[in-house]
C-alpha cells in the first residue's frame, strides 16, 4: 500500500508546481451541519420510499437488486420457487402420471439376476459384464420387413411402366387442334375461287366478306318477297318514297 | 456502536434486521465526507452532489446485502459513486441535447459562479485545470491527488490496468501544470 508521502514524491517528479503549499486545499464549502444531518435525512428518505411501496425497509430489499436478493436468500428449493413464483409454489410438485399397482416390484423381478440374487440392483453380474460385447447384437429384436425387397421392386417397375404407357398413348392418339385461320392462309385464292364456284357461292377475290356483293336475279327476289305485302314493304322503306314500286 | 467498528463488523450488523439501520447509519457516517467531496469535485454543484450522494447510498442500501467482501467496502462505494456521477453527467447531456464538452464547459462556468471563487487562488485554478481534462484522466487525477487512492484500488474502481492508470495520471498532472503555469 502506497503512503501519502510516496504519492507526493510521485507528483513532485511529474509536476512539481502541483505540490505547492495550499494548492490542494479544498476550495468548495458546504453549509454547517450538512454531514451531521445527512444520514438522518437519508434514512428518512429510505423509510418514506419503503412506506410508499408498502414494504418493510428492514426486511425486504427493493430496487434493482430484487432478483439478486431472491437468490441470496435461498435456503432450499421450496423457498426458491416461492420467491420466484408463489403460484408454482402453491401447485406443488406432484407427479400427474400413474402406473399400475405393483409395476415396479414386477419390473425388478424381471431383471436377469437369478444366478446372482444377492446382488444389489446397481451391480452387474461378472458373467454378464464379460459377455456384453458378444450379446450386443442379440440385445435388440429381429426386424421383420412387411414386404420383401423383390415385391417392392416389381411394384415400382409396374407403376413406372403404367405411367409411361399412358403418356405415350395420349401423345400418339390425340391430334393437336387445327387453327382454321392458319389452314385458310395455306390455300391459294384460285383454289378458294374454284371451290366457291363449285359450291355456287359468288365471291370476288380481293373483296372481304363485309363488302361482298351477292347477285340475286329478279326471279329470286320475286320468290323471296312473294309472301310480303306492299304495305309492309312501304313501312320497311319509309325513307325511299320515290323508289316506291310494285314488286308483287 | 464503537468508533472502531470495522467494515466487516458493520456488514455483519447490516445483515441482521435488528441492527440493519444502525449499521447502515454508521457506514454512511464513516464514508459520507470522502464520497461527498469526490462527487462534488466531479459535479461542482452542491445540489447535484447532494442528490447524487443520496442516490449512491440508496443503491448501497439496496445492494449491500449482496456485497461479496472480496473488495474493500470503500472501493466498492467509490465505484458506485463514480458511476453515479458519470450517469448524472450523461443524463444531463441527454436532457439538454448538448455534447459532453458543452457539459464540461458548463462545469467550468459553475466553478466560476461559486460564491467563493477567486481566480487568483491556486486551488481555484486547479479546479479549472481539472475540468479541462478528458473524463477518464479527470477521475484518475482526482482519485489519486485528493483521495490518495493506490493504483491497485483504483484499478478495481475504474476497471483499468494499473499501467494505464499511471499513464493517465502522468498525462493529467502534466496538463494541469501547463494550464496553471499559463493562466
Amino acid at each position: 500500500m502506497e503512503t501519502p508521502n510516496q504519492i507526493l514524491t510521485e507528483l513532485q517528479e511529474i509536476a512539481p508546481s502541483l505540490t505547492r503549499e495550499g494548492i490542494s486545499r479544498n476550495p468548495y464549502s458546504i453549509t454547517s451541519g450538512y454531514f451531521e444531518s445527512f444520514s438522518e435525512n437519508l434514512i428518512s428518505r429510505i423509510r418514506m420510499e419503503a412506506a410508499a411501496l408498502g414494504i418493510d425497509p428492514l426486511h425486504v430489499s427493493y430496487g434493482t437488486d430484487t432478483e439478486g436478493d431472491i437468490y441470496n436468500n435461498i435456503t432450499d428449493a421450496s423457498d426458491e420457487i416461492a420467491g420466484i413464483s408463489p403460484l408454482l409454489a402453491s401447485i406443488k410438485n406432484k407427479n400427474p402420471y400413474q402406473v399400475s399397482p405393483g409395476f415396479f416390484e414386477s419390473w425388478k423381478t424381471n431383471l436377469p439376476l437369478t444366478e446372482n440374487s444377492n446382488l444389489t440392483p446397481t451391480e452387474i453380474p461378472l458373467s454378464a459384464s464379460k459377455s456384453v460385447s458378444s450379446h450386443k447384437t442379440n440385445s435388440s429384436g429381429r426386424l421383420v420387413s412387411m414386404f420383401s425387397n423383390k415385391i417392392i421392386r416389381y411394384a415400382v417397375a409396374a407403376c413406372l411402366i403404367a405411367i409411361l404407357g399412358t403418356t405415350v398413348y395420349h401423345y400418339a392418339t390425340i391430334t393437336p387442334a387445327v387453327d382454321p385461320i392458319k389452314g385458310l392462309t395455306a390455300i391459294s385464292d384460285q383454289d378458294m375461287a374454284n371451290y366457291l364456284d363449285a359450291a355456287d357461292i359468288h365471291w370476288t377475290p380481293g373483296i372481304n366478306s363485309e363488302t361482298a356483293v351477292v347477285d340475286f336475279s329478279d326471279i329470286d327476289i320475286h320468290e323471296l318477297l312473294s309472301n310480303i305485302s306492299d304495305t309492309e314493304l312501304e313501312q320497311y322503306f319509309p325513307a325511299l318514297p320515290e323508289q316506291k314500286g310494285t314488286v308483287n | 456502536m464503537a468508533e472502531q467498528t470495522t467494515d466487516t463488523e458493520l456488514l455483519a450488523l447490516f445483515r441482521e434486521p435488528a441492527t440493519k439501520e444502525k449499521a447502515f447509519t454508521e457506514i454512511v457516517k464513516k464514508y459520507q465526507e470522502r464520497l461527498y467531496w469526490h462527487i462534488r469535485r466531479m459535479l461542482v454543484d452542491h445540489e447535484d452532489s447532494n442528490d447524487t450522494m443520496q442516490n449512491v447510498f440508496i443503491r448501497v442500501w439496496n445492494a449491500l446485502s449482496n456485497f461479496r467482501e472480496d473488495a474493500q467496502l470503500y472501493t466498492w462505494l467509490y465505484r458506485i459513486a463514480t458511476n453515479e456521477c458519470l450517469s448524472f453527467l450523461e443524463q444531463k447531456k441527454k436532457k439538454a441535447s448538448v455534447s459532453l464538452s458543452e457539459v464540461e464547459s458548463g462545469l467550468t462556468n459553475k466553478i466560476q459562479a461559486d460564491k467563493d471563487f477567486d481566480p487568483a487562488k491556486l486551488e481555484w485554478k486547479l479546479q479549472l485545470a481539472i475540468q479541462q481534462l478528458p473524463e477518464k484522466q479527470r477521475i484518475v487525477f482526482m482519485l489519486r491527488y485528493y483521495d490518495e487512492m493506490p493504483y491497485e484500488e483504483m484499478s478495481r474502481v475504474l476497471e483499468t490496468s494499473e499501467g494505464a492508470l499511471k499513464a493517465s495520471y502522468h498525462h493529467a498532472a502534466k496538463k494541469i501544470e501547463d494550464f496553471i503555469l499559463n493562466h
